[in-house]
């Protein structure tokens, strides 16, 4: 009973870096010194690939991450852990990204970086790459925003439930009709990529 | 076409959430049907192909010293909390100086006795008359 730790005395001793999220959350509540930045530290990442992917550039991306990470710090004495941190910063990045509609053509960078490299030409990678960003793209948000919780984050469909307050009947036919687009839209662009070249 | 019933189970088979007995039927079905399994393949590579693109991305550098700057620093190293608790009561007792030596200032600087009438302005220093001038002398259009 004695080890049961409190986050307001995690601080001192380090003990933040080893905390389990719901401690941390907690200690984060609380405002214990050191706390937010372990959170973001941890959830950085995470949160700005999933913004990126979704909004097709890292300025944005990084916009709606530090909009995403200033909201959860206000909220987070009121989280009542009913769904993991996890899934509650997904759900932030995600609501945040289909209510900015600015998603720019990841066309643009496609050209940008066929056209120097005309000598050697990319390297299969690269072309994929820019190809998934630019499937990306062209998918409706909401389809978008699912394919990422799923194939990218890996969110299990109970997650992706609560990040999007969907039924689970609803996140197995959207996310059916999200890899569907996927498909079809990689095959229709690479077909008419390899015309062009 | 039985296949485009299946097609639309492929994903939910893929993440393991299609009901057995659904998931013994397309399982059937996909030894037999290459189409069918080449969808399935494509499906299942989505997530590489996301998380190639997703695993090249850097995040800048200050990104969270923006994101502490944006939420308040004070609020999240806790190290300026000490100079918080003295400075508040510091800045309200320089207003209340401030209010006090206006006050004081004002008591003193205010004129003594009624308010003096508006001085009028004098004629000739506006209008000085220059002798041989075709100015005409002004007149009190009451005096007429
Ligand atoms: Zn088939």
């Amino acid at each position: 009973m004695e080890d049961v730790v409190r986050p307001g005395n995690l601080s001192a001793d380090g003990r933040l870096a080893t905390a389990d999220d719901a401690t941390l959350v907690a200690a984060c509540a609380e405002r214990v010194p050191g706390a937010f930045q372990e959170l973001l530290s941890r959830y950085r990442r995470p949160a700005v690939t999933l913004a990126y992917q979704m909004m097709g550039n890292l300025e944005d991306a990084e916009d709606v991450a530090q909009e995403a990470f200033v909201r959860v710090f206000q909220a987070i004495p009121r989280f009542r852990g009913q769904a993991s941190f996890s899934t509650w910063l997904y759900r932030i990045v995600t609501n945040l990204c289909l209510g900015s509609r600015r998603r720019r053509k990841a066309t643009v960078a496609l050209d940008a970086v066929r056209e120097p490299r005309a000598s050697d030409s990319p390297s299969r990678q690269v072309t994929e790459a820019l190809l998934t960003r630019q499937v990306l793209g062209a998918m409706a948000p909401e389809l978008r925003a699912i394919l990422l919780l799923r194939d990218q984050e890996g969110l299990s469909y109970t997650e992706i439930a609560e990040a999007l307050r969907l039924p689970l009947g609803t996140v197995r036919s959207r996310l059916s009709k999200a890899r569907t687009a996927f498909r079809q839209m990689w095959r229709k662009l690479s077909e008419s990529g390899e015309e062009q070249s | 076409m039985t296949c485009r019933l299946y097609e639309e189970q492929l994903s939910s088979y893929l993440d393991g959430e299609l009901p057995a007995r659904r998931a013994a039927r397309l399982d059937a079905h996909l030894k037999t049907c290459p189409h069918c399994r080449a969808e399935l393949t494509a499906l299942g590579g989505i997530a590489g192909r996301l998380r190639a693109v997703s695993s090249q991305v850097q995040v800048s550098h200050d990104f969270d010293r923006r994101v502490i700057r944006a939420v308040g620093y004070w609020h999240v190293t806790g190290w300026q909390k000490p100079v918080r608790s003295y400075l508040k009561p510091l800045v309200i007792l320089a207003l209340f100086l401030l209010a006090m030596m206006g006050a004081v200032w004002h008591f003193f600087t205010r004129p003594l006795g009624p308010p003096l009438p508006e001085p009028q302005p004098a004629i000739s220093a506006v209008a000085p008359v220059v002798p041989g001038a075709s100015v005409p002398p002004m007149q009190d259009p009451e005096a007429r």
